[in-house]
């Protein structure tokens, strides 16, 4: 993996990055901190602009690109429609305790305190679902509840 | 005119530069002939014909344009990048060549036809030569071409031809401020290679020399030592009859190897984009457009001439750099672009008058070289903009 470096006179640096194949990426970085990303699809393709970057953007994108950026997101100070709920998504494997269970039977409810409000099977979205829908490995189950109760469902629905 | 209209007229000159600015903006074209063209609407010639008050070519106007000059070549200076010209010196000395030979030459041949004297046929032939470094950069940014291998053949020979211009100039400057005959002559283009040796030096020793002439926390402090050690040095090198335009060019180079490099740039710049808006104005405003519409057949040879030789030595340097067909063709439609380089060269030509060149002569070359550069700024982007079109015909 290549990286090219020229001047550009009057307008600052340009870099070409090859990619796997003939592709390659042209990193335009300007005097002013201004940064122009083209994707080339081989060596006869031209330039194509993806991005128009200001400094402080193109750093910022950088610095995710390296891994170095992180940031989390305090989820206590998000404002949500649901109080201290969260909405979460769990997917059933098949080796998991609940799968082929019906969703009463499996007890979600009463053991852990979230509500599942949809189950995703596929293509179709099973909402509201009733206790003696049976759940089948590879659902995505729609859980509403608090933090703690979220953690509690992966518990349970995880292969132990 | 009356002293105490002329902080006026300079109002007059700037709101119109930001004016008709503002308008290339929203066309999205090149600024450099709408300057040009606000400074001929705005000059004796024409508004003053019309019984008007017009900006004439005051003091100020005239030092604010040498100003201009002089910062165009020093940020040329200090963005001359000989390491990168060396690295590569193979292939942009091929293309470089061809592009000097094809080009210089055919100019030559035109100006002995048109002139029969050697040095309007040199003048002449630095205006066909010189390519539009800034409208090349800028059209090569809008297209996006600069991520394409076509860029190198291109900046390369722009490098090039700075190199070449920055000894042209030396030369045609001490021929033309020099006497008629050969001894002049060639006192004159002595002492600017003395000078230009003498700024060599500086160079080369200088670094650590302004190093310590720039380090100061001071923003104000230090754009004012930049601009004091330049014009200073430009200033000098005028008064002794060598282009004050060299002299900056390679002030500029010598600021090129200290670190400050980016800190000029950005320092220095707003200060490069007024003055050399000026230059461009004040070309429109010693230009007669009657002279420019007399010289409508010059212009329409040079432009018919010099428009396919570039697009033939850009595609040749195209070819050197190994490019195919379609690419190559790109580099000749670029090149086709002439700017800033040649209005300088036309100023030259213009202050020989009634010296070294006959009045005649002078106003002959300057009116064509303007009128030639506003054909050839908008026609070079036009067939940039359009090369789509030319590249089926090369494209199997």
């Amino acid at each position: 993996m290549r990286v090219y470096e020229s001047e550009v006179p009057g307008v600052g640096r340009k870099f070409e990055l090859e990619l796997t194949g003939e592709r390659s990426v042209v990193v335009v970085v300007h005097h002013d901190g201004r940064c122009e990303l083209f994707r080339r699809d081989g060596s006869d393709a031209d330039g194509e602009k993806i991005l128009d970057l200001k400094g402080e953007q193109a750093n910022r994108l950088g610095s995710i690109l390296e891994g170095a950026y992180f940031e989390s997101v305090d989820v206590d100070s998000l404002s949500v429609p649901l109080g201290d709920a969260i909405i979460e998504w769990v997917e059933v494997v098949p080796d998991s305790p609940v799968a082929g269970k019906t969703l009463g039977d499996s007890r979600v409810r009463t053991e852990t305190g979230t509500s599942i409000i949809a189950i995703q099977r596929g293509e179709e979205t099973i909402s509201n679902p009733a206790p003696e829908t049976a759940l089948e490995p590879g659902d995505l189950l729609v859980a509403v509840g608090t933090r703690e109760e979220q953690a509690e469902l992966d518990a349970l629905v995880e292969p132990e | 005119m009356a002293a105490e209209t002329s902080l006026l007229e300079v109002g007059v000159m700037f709101a119109a530069i930001g004016a008709v600015g503002l308008l290339a903006a929203r066309l999205d074209l090149s600024p450099i002939p709408f300057y040009i063209l606000a400074g001929i609407g705005l000059n004796e010639f024409v508004l003053g014909a019309a019984g008007l008050p017009a900006v004439s070519a005051s003091e100020f106007v005239g030092i604010g344009a040498e100003l201009g000059i002089v910062f165009l070549l020093f940020f040329l200076g200090l963005e001359f990048n000989l390491e990168r010209l060396l690295a590569d010196k193979e292939r942009i000395g091929r293309a470089g060549v061809i592009d000097l030979v094809v080009n210089f030459g055919v100019g030559l041949a035109l100006g002995v036809y048109l002139f029969g004297d050697p040095l309007p046929a040199l003048l002449l032939a630095g205006v066909v030569y010189i390519s539009s470094s800034a409208i090349i950069t800028k059209s090569l940014l809008d297209l996006g071409w600069i991520a394409n291998p076509e860029s190198s053949p291109l900046l390369g020979t722009l490098v090039f031809e700075d190199l070449v211009v920055a000894v042209y100039l030396a030369v045609v400057v001490a021929l033309v401020s020099g006497g008629g005959d050969v001894w002049s002559a060639a006192r004159a283009i002595g002492v600017a290679f003395a000078f230009i040796a003498f700024l060599l030096v500086l160079v080369a020793a200088g670094t650590t020399l302004f190093e310590r002439l720039l380090d100061t926390p001071s923003t104000e402090y230090f754009i004012l030592r930049a601009v004091g050690v330049t014009v200073l040095l430009a200033g000098a090198a005028l008064a002794v009859g060598v282009s004050e335009a060299v002299a900056a060019f390679f002030v500029g180079m010598a600021f090129s190897s200290t670190e400050y490099v980016h800190d000029l740039e950005t320092a220095l710049s707003s200060i490069r984009d007024v003055f050399a808006a000026v230059f461009f104005f004040w070309i429109g405003v010693v230009t007669d457009p009657f002279v420019v519409v007399e010289a409508t057949g010059v212009i329409l040879l040079l432009v018919v001439v010099t428009a396919p030789t570039k697009l033939l030595s850009g595609f040749l340097g195209g070819r050197t750099y190994d490019l195919d067909d379609r690419r190559s063709l790109r580099v000749g439609l670029a090149m086709v672009t002439r700017g800033e380089f040649s209005l300088i060269i036309a100023a030259v030509a213009l202050s020989a008058a009634g010296g070294t060149l006959a009045p005649e002569t002078a106003r002959t070359i300057y009116a064509a070289a303007v009128g030639y550069v506003l054909v050839m700024s908008a026609l070079g982007t036009t067939l940039m903009g359009a090369s789509g079109w030319f590249e089926r015909f090369v494209t199997v």
